[in-house]
């Protein structure tokens, strides 16, 4: 008798600490993955990040910080515009909006650009930037010259 | 340095819009008439400058970028008003077709980069510049930059302020992580930037009287 009352107490101590167990699934595809990244190709990385609810543009859904390559994810509980922030102590930063499609309506990736096309618009971005300044300047110029003061 | 679309709220956009417009117009309208036709090409060139050297990332300790503004050159050869005028001019390029700052936060950006750090590169220059020239342009670049960089994070702390949930980082972390580099490392480039430029120029004869 005694025996089966110390037996029955410690299963009484168990049960709690079962209550405690954390159990876990892993599912691939649903979550939503954001990379930023600089001009020159570098990374925003181990940047504070906010993600929020299109049900909830107040409290943020998910918060944290970049991992060491840019990337951020997270997984929608529901479709519509997920409003994403990125941003860096330095004030540099990201803030965009992901389209989160209904379940099975499938999702592309979208974005502000292509990382292996980085190197492309590092060198054709200052390029495009003068030619638009330069054009600019000869239409002062031109209209200057033509108008004598 | 600049401050993204979506970083300020419109407390503080629209007062920096409303006092950069009056700002702009002034300036074009003394900077940039007929009688200036002969100073475009320079002025024309050194703008383009700025905005491939504000394309240059240059990578600093910790995982972020900064780069130089390259416009504190336009401000000791001809006024803050010019540098102004043509750092706004990169800025409204870079927001409208490359993504960089943004159209909302323009009069922000446009005020700290494109007239307080000119303007204090100037201010520098102007009480220097009887020591010794490149002395003072390189000091006036460094104290503009500086002056830049402070401007921007006071911009972000008083946003932290007001509303966190535009700006989660407090005023001592920005501010920390945009002066030491600019301290330390931007300043010190921009100043040389600045004298290289202006020596170039001047050995070539490109620019008025001294």
């Amino acid at each position: 008798m005694k025996r089966l009352l110390l037996s029955l107490a410690f299963l009484g101590f168990a049960a709690p600490a079962v209550a405690h167990e954390v159990l876990h699934e892993v599912q691939r595809g649903r979550a939503v993955a954001v990379h930023a990244w600089f001009p020159d190709g570098e990374s925003l990385a181990y940047v504070q990040a906010e993600v929020f609810s299109p049900a909830d543009e107040k409290i943020p859904y998910w918060k944290g910080r970049t991992d060491r390559n840019g990337w951020l994810a997270f997984v929608p509980d529901v479709p519509g515009k997920w409003h994403v922030r990125i941003v860096d102590s330095t004030g540099h930063g990201l803030d965009t909006t992901v389209d989160v499609a209904p379940p099975g309506a499938g999702d592309g990736a979208s974005g502000g650009g292509i990382p292996g096309v980085a190197p492309l618009a590092f060198v054709l971005r200052p390029v495009v930037g003068v030619a638009l300044i330069a054009a600019i300047f000869a239409f002062l110029y031109f209209r200057g010259r033509r108008r004598p003061s | 340095m600049h401050v993204p679309d979506g970083f300020l709220a419109p407390t503080i956009t629209l007062p920096a819009w409303c006092a950069a417009a009056p700002l702009w117009y002034w300036a074009v309208r003394r900077n940039f008439g007929t009688s200036s036709t002969e100073s475009l090409p320079v002025v024309g060139s050194l703008t383009a400058l700025a905005f491939v050297v504000q394309s240059i990332m240059i990578p600093i300790p910790g995982g972020t970028s900064a780069h130089l503004t390259g416009v504190a050159i336009l401000a000791i050869l001809y006024n803050p008003g010019v540098a102004f005028v043509c750092e706004s001019l990169v800025l409204l390029l870079q927001a409208l077709f490359f993504g960089a700052g943004g159209f909302t936060v323009l009069g922000v950006n446009a005020l700290a980069m494109g007239l307080l750090g000119p303007g204090a590169a100037w201010l520098c220059y102007r009480a220097l510049r009887r020591l010794s020239e490149r002395g003072a342009a390189f000091l006036g670049a460094y104290a503009g930059m500086q002056v830049a960089t402070l401007a921007v994070s006071l911009v972000l702390g008083l946003q932290h302020r007001l509303s966190p949930a535009y700006m989660p980082v407090p005023f001592s972390v920005t501010a920390t992580a945009m002066m030491v580099p600019s301290l330390t490392v931007l300043g010190i480039v921009e100043g040389l930037y600045t004298v290289m430029t202006l020596s170039l120029l001047r050995k070539v004869k490109l620019v008025g009287p001294r």
